[in-house]
């Protein structure tokens, strides 16, 4: 499968990268649904003529987007010979050395770069002694191959994942496309209109559970959300970021430093794949009682999710196996999954159960 | 028998490993040519269609687009069985699994070409499919070839001795099925062909056809080139390049192969077609899925009396290799254990999915793992230990089985002792604690098969020697190396039966105009047959040499020795080893029996008369003067007679003395090992079998279902290693894959789509599941293999999946019928036991007993009725009746 054909623009800082950005996203707007059918042979040619109702669907699909960023390329190279993506202009981050970097700040907290690698964060004796689980949770990403080009801010970034998505263009012609990508059907949540697919990255349940928050820059200036702010909670249009926004950098709090922190993760295989089910819990004790922790999942859901009530229910306690079940149930109510991945939705869920237990406790530990 | 030898039987480094290892090596895909155009498949998006129409007209308009092929340019059909000519290249009329050929671009650039895939317009009529194998026997209309009733491929049924009194005699009976999921083999090296015509000097036409592909059947490539190409074979060059990996996949004409001459001719231009990742998976030739209803009977002494089983193979949309398939399943259920009755009933039933074919240790896989994990449970019933029971039912070899199977060599006993031994069975089975466990199963394959795919007498290997002046040997074999180590095999058989160093030995392989024929890299057939062959064209040379050096030396042949790179003369009597009294030109060894020499001779002379040849000798004149280097060698030849001769002088002396120094030794399997003359009774029968005892240790999260296999010790019966560093990669590489079958690997279906077309879904273990492998070689020297050797690369394989399900039994108890052994199936099966809460994967199937296939096997992306499909949609399109029935 090739890469489709695309011009790439190399930005050396933030600004011009807003600016390449708001540049071409300006292009976009001009160049909406109609324009794009003047493509003819690609985009839209590829729908052979006996399908052409497919077109006309009354779903709204994501706006087709004519830009894609690119930073370690381990989810956008894949999607784009899989021509899930067919962008004009590819924003290549690298040259902007800015943007990477771990900087632990003067009042506390540390500000990491979105371009800094998974395995420098893996690797970093700072992360390892104030936030554990940020660590844990990047060593797990994908294999050390992938790590050493995937970034955090790729990571946050990362497509929602489905098994009737990531595959390519002759074999979703197949399966008559999805919501997700050029069709108007689901065919994990027969009849819905809502894209189920699970957002499946490592290092955001953790990121929740350390209370991150992200800079995202843009034409109207830089802004600051908390991290559970970005993700929308369905499986199409997964993230609150404008085509003509950046994410530049990942803060976490002086508030989270020092916290236990444990991740655990589903997967078939114990490296190269994606999680089936993750687990990311932080705790904090005080004399044998737990003063605060939080529980977040992913891949089970459209969105990575802290789990509601934990600290709620831990405050003040002796942790116990009762209690660490407890929470594991809250966790498994929290989990939605389908079928968007290998194994069962129902075993899935009830590995999240068991994940969770095993992880409190051996935060607890 | 001697085991003083000077090359084999050491750990050698592959003669092609540092172009390998350098990235310097050629793959076909490295490959390029002047004017070299692109080709791109276009696939059927349907699983079973009917093509009204194609319009390539606006592909043909792309800028960049050479030329459009479709199914009317070469309509022959073709397969790699004669009984299976049923493929076309390109789909003719109908299309039969979603990923089927209908088109091939051919453009300047793969972009191009992609782009020119979108605008071929064919207009399909859609078909009711047919996914499940049991739901397909039942059909009557819309049949996926029109001349197979039932969408019955074929079926067998067999029987030997009588099963009925057997089970009668038995005290323990066990009936149960079990059913294996889909795999595929997952080679590194997707397939890749290039082909380019020769214009033909005299008319200006399109002349000669040279292919380069990777293959492991170059021959039957040109043959099947010059069925559907209509050009006559001898015009047709096949090239295979270096290899990466093919396990059975390239084992056969792959569509690829011959859309590309295809393309080739109609673009006028060299056309290379690389498959990618996911058209690999539809080529496909995998391993099918299969069910096995099997019974078993067993005396309390542990003697099995009768086996009875009925198998169910989901074959895909084509015949490929299936009724060889479907035959090994049956025949192979002989010539490991002792059983004087055997009753079996085999389906090959055609689906509408790719065709499944040819995988490493073709056919007895899946009904070892039910045959192994069946037995595991009669030693339970009778209280014996699974180990014992093994012992107890072993053959007494020499000797035929009941179904026909002449077994000589047979290193079963050793192989289980040697893997009970050195895992600590007897002390440590049953006390490893919770969760954890050991299971023992033993396998066996052929060294290649007694009876070519299309039978004759003709021999299956032939290999030419040639050497020259400059004392290079130069050995031509169309043997195919696929990464296996057959060139490195070839080059050690050749010295050490020369005496010469290894690096004197070039080996000149597998292709069609240059190497004289051999069948292919298939059921593990290379080492014993081509290596038969090389070791009969090296003694030919040799006696020429000797001939000469005799002559030179003042002695008789048979005093010779040809040992690094130097002939002596035997001290004969010197209290020397064997191999020193006995020269290696007979290394097979007093025992010696069998085709080689026929008369019988334990000694054979070398040569018929030496003093015949004297007469004939000095064509060549003072050639040899040319060729010797440096004053030393000419003053050495004008000494008079010699006492040793280096290997150049002696070879120098032999062309002086011929003409010319060449040989030729080809194989063909004895007449006695071809088997009994039932129906289908070519399918099974070896010269040789291998045999392999395997002991897994796993250990269970019982809360997770998660299964951890912590080491493998596999004992291995490969008559003998001639490069021991390569048999126990083979070995370790055996027990991976299977373990790859065992746990994760796993082809998932819906509605003829495969969910998992690609490296990250289908999940072949990484190095971190790998266990401890301890690869254990048990020599039982055959009396007919090439130096004792027999096959080591596919037996050891069908032994891992049973360990491993046994070692799960023994660790928590559950029995499982159905592999690959994920964590949800195993949970579940944990859950049924405990009467805890169910884990409901299955479609309320229970998990530890299955009753049909359930489409997507245990990943189950849907339950009920499935989703609500597109108004265009394959299966909303036809009639829904028909439909709902097949899924």
């Amino acid at each position: 499968m090739s890469l489709p054909q695309f011009k790439l623009l190399r930005p050396r800082s933030a600004s011009e990268a807003v600016e390449f950005l708001a540049k071409y996203s300006a292009r976009q707007a001009e160049r909406s649904e109609p324009a794009q059918t003047s493509r003819g042979s690609d985009s839209r040619g590829r729908l052979s003529p006996h399908v052409p109702s497919l077109l006309q669907s009354p779903h709204p699909h994501p706006p087709y987007v004519p830009l894609r960023v690119i930073a370690g390329g381990t989810d956008l190279i894949p999607s784009m010979r899989q021509k899930l993506f067919e962008p004009e202009y590819i924003l290549d981050l690298r040259g902007i050395s800015a943007m990477r970097g771990i900087r632990p700040q003067p009042d506390g907290g540390v500000e990491i770069g979105a371009l800094t690698t998974l395995r420098d964060i893996e690797r970093s004796d700072f992360i390892r002694q104030h936030y554990p689980v940020l660590s844990e949770a990047a060593a797990t990403v994908a294999s050390p191959v992938l790590r050493n080009m995937g970034t955090i801010g790729g990571n946050i970034c990362l497509d929602t994942r489905c098994l009737w998505y990531n595959q390519s263009l002759t074999w979703r012609k197949g399966c008559g496309f999805c919501i997700k990508k050029d069709g108007d059907l689901c065919h994990v949540a027969p009849g819905g209109s809502k894209c189920w697919a699970a957002f499946s990255g490592d290092t955001p349940p953790a990121l929740l559970c350390l209370n991150a928050e992200i800079e995202i820059v843009g034409p109207a200036g830089v802004r600051r959300i908390a991290l559970h702010e970005f993700y929308t909670g369905l499986g199409d249009s997964y993230r609150r970021l404008q085509p003509n926004e950046l994410v530049t950098c990942v803060f976490l709090p002086e508030s989270s430093a020092n916290y236990r922190g444990v991740y655990r993760k589903l997967r078939v295989r114990g490296s190269i794949d994606y999680p089936l089910a993750g687990v990311a819990v932080v705790m904090k004790r005080s004399n044998g009682h737990i003063v605060d922790a939080r529980v977040g999942i992913t891949a089970v859901n459209p969105a990575p999710m802290l789990v509601m009530g934990v600290s709620e229910m831990l405050t003040g306690k002796a942790l116990d196996e009762g209690l660490a079940e407890a929470v594991s149930d809250l966790a498994a109510r929290t989990a939605k999954p389908l079928t968007t991945s290998a194994l069962t939705p129902e075993y899935r869920r009830e590995m999240i159960r068991v994940f969770t237990k095993r992880a409190v406790l051996a935060a607890n530990n | 028998m001697s085991n003083d030898f000077s090359i084999i039987g050491k750990p050698t480094a592959m003669v092609d490993a540092a172009e390998k290892t350098t990235g310097a090596g050629k793959y076909t895909d490295d490959l390029g040519l002047p004017g070299m155009l692109i080709g791109k498949i276009l696939h059927a998006p349907y699983p079973h269609a009917r093509i009204r129409q194609i319009d390539t007209s606006r592909a043909e308009r792309l800028e960049g687009v050479v030329a459009v092929a479709v199914g009317g340019d070469a309509p022959n059909p073709y397969g790699i069985l004669p009984v299976g000519h049923d493929e076309h290249a390109l789909a003719l009329d109908k299309v039969r699994y979603v990923g089927d050929n209908v088109a091939c671009v051919v453009a300047a650039s793969e972009a191009i070409a992609e782009k020119a895939l979108e605008l071929i317009d064919v207009d399909y009529e859609v078909l009711p499919a047919y996914f499940d194998p049991e739901e397909s026997m039942k059909a009557e209309t819309d049949l996926i070839h029109e001349n197979k009733p039932h969408n019955l491929e074929k079926d067998y049924h067999h029987c030997f001795g009588d099963p009925d009194a057997g089970f009668a005699e038995a005290d323990q009976v066990l009936e149960a099925r079990f059913i294996s999921n889909e795999v595929t083999h997952a080679a590194m090296e997707p397939h890749s062909t290039l082909a380019s015509f020769e214009l033909d000097p005299h008319t200006g036409k399109l002349g000669r056809l040279t292919v380069w592909s990777s293959t492991q059947v170059p021959y039957y490539l040109q043959h099947k080139l010059s069925l559907v190409l209509e050009m006559p074979m001898q015009q047709i060059r096949v090239i295979k390049p270096l290899v990466g990996g093919g396990f059975g996949g390239k084992s056969e004409v792959i569509p690829l192969e011959i859309i590309a001459a295809i393309a080739a001719r109609k673009a006028k231009a060299p056309v290379k077609i690389t498959y990618t990742r996911e058209e690999v998976f539809w080529a496909h030739r995998g391993r099918p899925r299969t069910i096995i209803d099997l019974k078993t009977g067993v005396k309390k002494d542990g003697r099995i009396t009768a086996v009875k089983a009925r198998v169910v193979q989901d074959g895909g949309a084509y015949c490929s290799y299936g009724v060889v398939t479907i035959l090994y399943s049956g025949a192979l259920l002989g010539a490991l254990y002792d059983i004087p009755n055997i009753q079996y009933d085999g389906y090959r039933v055609l689906t509408n999915k790719p065709a499944c074919g040819a995988m490493r240790g073709h056919g007895t896989v899946n009904v070892r793992f039910a045959f192994e994990s069946q037995l595991d449970e009669l030693a339970a019933k009778i209280g014996m230990d699974p180990a014992e029971i093994r012992q107890r039912n072993l053959l007494q070899p020499p000797c035929i089985t009941v179904n026909g199977l002449r077994v000589q060599s047979y290193g079963l006993p050793e192989c289980i002792e040697k893997t009970v031994e050195r895992s600590g069975w007897k002390q440590r089975k049953g006390k490893l604690g919770k969760g954890r466990g050991l299971g023992i199963a033993c396998s066996h394959y052929v060294s290649g098969a007694a009876n070519s795919i299309i039978r004759s007498d003709m021999p299956h290997s032939t290999v030419n020697i040639k050497i020259d002046r400059d004392g290079g040997v130069v050995v031509y074999t169309g043997a195919s190396e696929i990464g296996q180590g057959s060139d490195t095999m070839t080059a050690q058989i050749a010295a050490e039966t020369l005496g010469c160093s290894l690096s004197r030995v070039r080996v000149i392989a597998a292709d069609t105009d240059l190497t004289p024929i051999d069948i292919g890299s298939y059921s593990s057939r290379v080492t014993f047959m081509a290596g038969n062959a090389t070791l009969r064209a090296a003694v030919e040379v040799k006696k020429q040499i000797a001939a000469a050096a005799a002559k030179k030396m003042g002695c008789e042949v048979e005093e010779l020795v040809f040992r690094d790179d130097e002939v002596k003369r035997a001290r004969v009597g010197a209290g020397d080893s064997p191999a020193q009294g006995q020269p290696a030109q007979n290394p097979r060894g007093p025992n010696s029996r069998g085709p080689l020499f026929p008369q019988g001779s334990s000694s054979p002379p070398l040569v018929p008369s030496s003093s015949q040849h004297a007469e004939q000798a000095s064509v060549s004149g003072r050639v040899e003067g040319q060729i010797l280097r440096g004053s030393l060698q000419q003053k050495r030849k004008d000494e008079g007679l010699k006492d040793w001769m280096t290997f150049e002088e002696a070879v120098v002396a032999a062309i002086d003395f011929h003409g010319t120094l060449t040989g030729t030794g080809s194989y063909a399997p004895p007449q006695e090992a071809r088997g009994g003359k039932h129906k289908g009774a070519g399918v099974g029968p070896s010269p040789a079998y291998s045999y392999s005892a395997q002991v897994a240790e796993v250990s269970v999260d019982e809360e997770t279902g998660e299964v951890t296999v912590h080491k493998v010790w596999a004992a291995h019966d490969c008559g003998r290693a001639l490069n021991p560093v390569s048999v126990e990669g083979q070995i370790i590489g055996s027990v991976w894959m299977g373990m790859g079958q065992a746990l994760t690997e796993e082809m998932v279906w819906k509605d003829g789509m495969l969910m998992n077309p690609g490296l990250l879904e289908y999940r072949s273990p990484s190095s971190i599941e790998s266990p401890a492998v301890e690869p254990i070689i048990v020599e039982s020297i055959d009396p007919e293999g090439p130096f004792g050797a027999k096959e080591c690369s596919e037996g050891s394989l069908a032994a891992t999946i049973p360990a491993i399900a046994n070692a799960i039994y023994d660790a928590v108890g559950v029995r499982l019928h159905e592999s690959p052994f994920t964590p949800e199936r195993v949970l579940a099966a944990l859950r049924a036991k405990k009467s805890a809460k169910s884990l409901n994967l299955t479609e309320g199937v229970d998990p530890t007993a299955p009753e049909r296939f359930r489409e997507h096997g245990g990943v189950l992306l849907f339950k009920g009725k499935g989703p609500e499909r597109h108004a265009l949609d394959p299966a909303r399109r036809a009639s829904p009746a028909a439909v709902e029935g097949a899924d």
